[in-house]
């Protein structure tokens, strides 16, 4: 099992709810990003702007595992890299080790509240006791692993069951995120990447990312027929107010 | 053990109505997300999201202030609810004795949950003159759609519930991706892109799908009705528009056939600055794949031929078929609870009401039961007093009007002035009393989509800070205090009234949180049937679809579409234009504000700190201007400063502008702000829509040049653009 994602750039809108999601998950110190957007602008007729969302790759070779002094980052058996913060001596060889500059270094001064000057608000204090930050520590995205692992405890599948899934994928409005088992052949991703010609980034550096992309043009769809659960917009015919209309459609089901 | 809970509510961050899920811990919001359950599928925005900030925000307005200094010097006395909403009342009942009803105005933001207050209040009190922002956004297409098909709501079918979607959707001057403006909805519309054939997108920049789309039309802002009826005319000349639609269903096709004829293709593509070959293909693709959507974005509604512009645009639906079929436009079918809105249509606009509404004799569409805010702030500062009391809930006027100057000067002149808001922002510094307003985290209340095929509940999930209240208990407050016969006990009552025609009361609809109309529940071709018309057709005067329209001839406007240059532009002001040779445009979305809010969010803040114009590289190469460089925009009447983004997807002739922006942050003298990059600096309102009375503010002309460092050192705000680190709120 290898968990990883695959990001569409035809889909991205440069919204940048993926990175509010993810502090809203994470409690984030201000100025602490864990997913970013790069901007890519061009005067190529056809090219004119793309949005590439980079987080950290989990990559299979990762070089931060293997600079780290203190052994605080680590690669569990699913394929996520992760810092133990409270391991973490704060010596930033990996963010230099670190080909995709995806990790940041949480400094006393990357953390002036949310409103420098005043009281913390409640969620930032509550947010402290949920999910404390370390200060002088390396943090990154960690693909939302506690929401994995308390997802898989319950039976739930990562990329399909919400709860398991990370909050970035969740909240995506153009579902441009896609994550799951990349090792599964059957999983989304794996189709997607075997399908639509996925790359990842920079394979020269030779780390193999579970961080995917794949890329093309919207429309030539081969057909504008709804499926069925769109016509009969079951997820939610159950907030129709017409229930006996609900009820002859799911009657005839 | 703590306390936990999950409580389902809706978004109000934009135009959506997205659904969340809130969980609260012990009192405290713990986290927000999508609720999977809703409409929109647990996806929710930035914004969306980032309303976390707005709980404990230090900049809230938390308690009722009477204003003790000059205007806009930012001296404040806290007063109790009792003495603000009796000195109100009294205000309002002293005006409407002495001067008429129809001298107390009252006005609003983009219309939001609060709208069907305003307008119940404003009758209520027997008076008309509700300004409102509709006129530049949303209005002229609703009331458009209204004149020409008889039925005035008409959105993108992009559910697929009539079976399909479309096959060819048009993106006018919106970027619905990214902004879920007027509850079309990002998530609805990106889904079905996955079922499109063709994607054209009409707009000035590139945004995230142009170079991805089938087409990207770079128009020069200004100039779609030029390419609406050059489509249309292509259409027709190459025999592909729908005849069984148009013969059956349509009136005035041949008229139109001739004002088109008046729109050749190279004529239309020397005024729009759009080649020729792509037009041509746009319109091909538009009439023969179809069913098809165009979505109409509000840029289009801020030009002086507004009214046109998007008349042309129904037309070319029209002529195309595209009409109350499944995947196409359509008008939907409301949800048991019935029209909401029926709150205030309950109370009819009086003959005396009419008479009295401002700019009601020239600006016949748009001043039909609104009043044209311009025309206000000419007769202001002209000295007169058209209104008297001015109750203003959540919008920012001074922001969004053109010729900001004046608005402040105008609005000095009032006798009284009110601001319901949540923060202190350019209106509440100029008003006389201030409300605290609460957020939709922190309060019960129904929202009403503007396409209506649903309603949804917000539910309290957090108190709001200090004393701050609903808007609706703050309308239902004065309301009781000065026409009691039309205001309600309590809020509870108010929202059991607006739902009484389910029947379904307040406290069982907040747990059901949605009353909607979905997938096969929705009417297709209703033309076809009695729904509108005994025997089929369209509710208008002629019974058909009017692609000439003869409402409009007997109001004494040109029945059939027409272009017109832009007031400024560099053909209709080539004088002008040699001061001035960039074609300004100030509309576009940003995916973290919507309209003049948020700026006092910082995660939002954090994604675009300052307003950025973006020029191409080319003319910034030619005028010394490099990325990130603080540049003056000017105009004739006044300059702002903005920060330049070098940007190859923008026309070397063409810069646009962020719109409606103020510092929150920057001091109470200056109405925080507001003169230092407000796009509305520079515009103006000497040429305004003959219906709707839109004055041209996404169609301009201006020229850019660099800031000198040593006028960014000015103390009027260089607290704003040279900051100290740690003492400022925006420092990180």
């Amino acid at each position: 099992m290898r968990w990883g994602m695959v990001i569409n750039l035809k889909k991205c809108t440069r919204c940048h709810a993926c990175i509010a999601a993810c502090r809203i998950e994470h409690f984030l110190p201000m100025g602490m990003n864990w997913p970013r957007l790069i901007a890519w602008e061009t005067d190529v007729p056809g090219e004119e702007l793309t949005t590439i969302p980079v987080r950290c790759n989990q990559c299979k070779d990762a070089p931060c595992v293997e600079v780290c002094p203190a052994e605080a980052t680590k690669k569990r058996e699913d394929g996520i890299v992760y810092v133990d913060n409270d391991i973490c001596v704060g010596c930033r060889y990996c963010i230099i080790a670190c080909p995709y500059q995806n990790r940041t270094f949480l400094s006393r001064d990357k953390d002036p509240g949310y409103f420098p000057g005043y009281e913390r608000t409640r969620f930032e204090k509550a947010g402290r006791k949920i999910y404390p930050h370390v200060v002088g520590t390396t943090e990154k995205c960690d693909f939302c692993m506690e929401r994995i692992d308390a997802g898989l405890a319950k039976g739930l599948v990562p990329g399909k069951d919400r709860e398991a899934t990370p909050a970035c994928v969740n909240t995506c409005q153009s579902r441009a995120l896609t994550f799951g088992d990349l090792d599964d052949p059957e999983s989304e991703v794996s189709k997607l990447i075997k399908e639509q010609n996925a790359f990842q980034l920079h394979p020269e550096y030779g780390t193999d990312p579970a961080v995917y992309y794949i890329d093309g043009k919207i429309g030539n769809a081969p057909s504008n027929i709804a499926p069925r659960e769109e016509q009969t917009a079951s997820h939610i015919q159950h907030l129709s107010t017409m229930e006996e209309r609900a009820k002859q459609i799911f009657g005839k089901k | 053990m703590a306390e936990k809970k999950i409580i389902k509510t809706t978004c109000k961050s934009c135009h959506g109505g997205c659904g969340v899920l809130v969980e609260v811990t012990d009192g405290v919001i713990t986290h927000i997300e999508g609720n999977p359950e809703s409409a929109t599928r647990g996806t929710m925005c930035a914004k969306g999201l980032s309303s976390i900030q707005h709980i404990d925000n230090p900049y809230r307005i938390t308690h009722p202030y009477k204003r003790t200094g000059e205007k806009g010097e930012g001296k404040w006395k806290q007063i109790s609810w009792d003495e603000a909403l009796d000195t109100i009342a009294a205000k309002i009942k002293e005006a409407s004795e002495k001067y008429g009803p129809w001298t107390v105005a009252t006005s609003q933001g983009t219309g939001r949950g609060y709208n069907r207050y305003v307008h119940r209040f404003s009758r209520s009190m027997g008076s008309a003159n509700v300004i409102s922002p509709g006129y530049i956004c949303h209005s002229p297409r609703i009331g458009l759609y209204g004149l020409i098909t008889g039925y005035g709501r008409l959105y993108c079918d992009y559910h697929g519930w009539g079976g399909v979607f479309p096959k060819t959707q048009i993106s006018w001057a919106k970027q619905l991706e990214i902004s879920s403006a007027d509850s079309e909805m990002a998530y609805w519309y990106t889904k079905s892109l996955d079922y499109c054939k063709n994607l054209i997108i009409v707009d000035p920049r590139a945004t995230a799908f142009t170079s991805r789309a089938t087409l990207w039309l770079q128009i020069r802002p200004g100039t779609d009705a030029a390419l609406a009826l050059g489509m249309i005319n292509i259409i027709i000349q190459e025999g592909l528009w729908d005849k069984e639609f148009v013969e059956n269903w349509t009136y005035g096709f041949e008229e139109l056939k001739n004002r088109a004829a008046e729109y050749p293709v190279d004529k239309v593509s020397e005024i729009t600055w759009i080649p020729k070959e792509k037009i041509i293909q746009a319109a091909r693709l538009f009439a023969q794949d179809t069913p098809g959507v165009i979505q109409i974005g509000s840029s289009l509604e801020r030009q002086a031929n507004c009214g046109q512009t998007i008349r042309a645009i129904i037309n070319l639906l029209g002529i195309t078929g595209n009409i109350e079929r499944p995947g196409s436009m359509i008008s939907w079918v409301l949800p048991e609870t019935g029209l909401i809105e029926d709150v205030f249509n309950e109370i009819p606009l009086t003959d005396e009401m009419r008479s009295h509404i401002y700019g009601g004799d020239k600006f016949k569409m748009g001043a039909a039961r609104t009043c044209n805010p311009d025309t206000i702030i000419r007769e202001l500062n002209k000295g007169e007093k058209p209104i008297r009391v001015w109750i203003s809930v959540g919008g920012q006027q001074i922001v969004h009007l053109a010729s900001t100057q004046q608005v402040v000067e105008g609005l000095k002149n009032l006798d009284f002035l009110v601001q319901v808001d949540q923060f202190w922002g350019p209106m509440a510094e100029m008003a006389d009393i201030v409300l605290p307003s609460a957020h939709w985290l922190e309060l019960d209340d129904i929202y009403d989509m503007h396409p209506r095929f649903m309603i949804e509940a917000h539910n309290k999930c957090v108190e709001p800070p200090g004393e701050a209240m609903s808007d609706a208990w703050i309308f239902n407050e004065i309301g009781r205090r000065v026409v009691p016969e039309y205001w309600f006990k309590d809020v509870e009552t108010l929202l059991d009234h607006e739902l009484r025609k389910a029947p379904i009361t307040w406290k069982k609809f907040s747990e059901r949180t949605v009353s909607g109309c979905f997938g096969p529940d929705q009417k297709y071709y209703k033309y076809k049937t009695d729904y509108w018309r005994k025997g089929g057709g369209f509710p208008t005067p002629t019974g058909k679809m009017e692609l000439y329209s003869t409402v409009l001839e007997n109001l004494g406007y040109d029945p059939l579409p027409f272009f017109k240059e832009p007031g400024e532009s560099p053909y209709s002001t080539p004088e002008l234009a040699k001061e001035y040779p960039l074609v300004l445009t100030t509309g576009f979305r940003s995916p973290f504000y919507f309209l003049a809010q948020y700026r006092n969010i910082p995660w939002l803040r954090t994604f675009m700190e300052y307003p950025t114009m973006q020029i191409n590289p080319k003319t910034a190469k030619e005028l010394g201007i490099e990325d990130g460089d603080f540049v003056w925009l000017e105009s004739p009447r006044g300059k702002i400063i903005q920060k330049a983004r070098l940007f190859p997807g923008i026309d070397p002739r063409v810069v646009a502008a962020t719109a409606n922006w103020f510092y929150p942050e920057a001091p109470a003298q200056g109405y925080r702000g507001v003169f230092i990059s407000n796009p509305n600096i520079l515009t103006n309102a000497n040429y305004q829509d003959p219906m709707y009375g839109s004055p041209d503010l996404t169609c301009l002309i201006c020229k850019v040049y660099k800031c000198k460092p040593e006028e960014l050192k000015d103390p009027k705000y260089s607290d704003i653009f040279i900051k100290e680190h740690g003492g400022k709120p925006w420092a990180w």
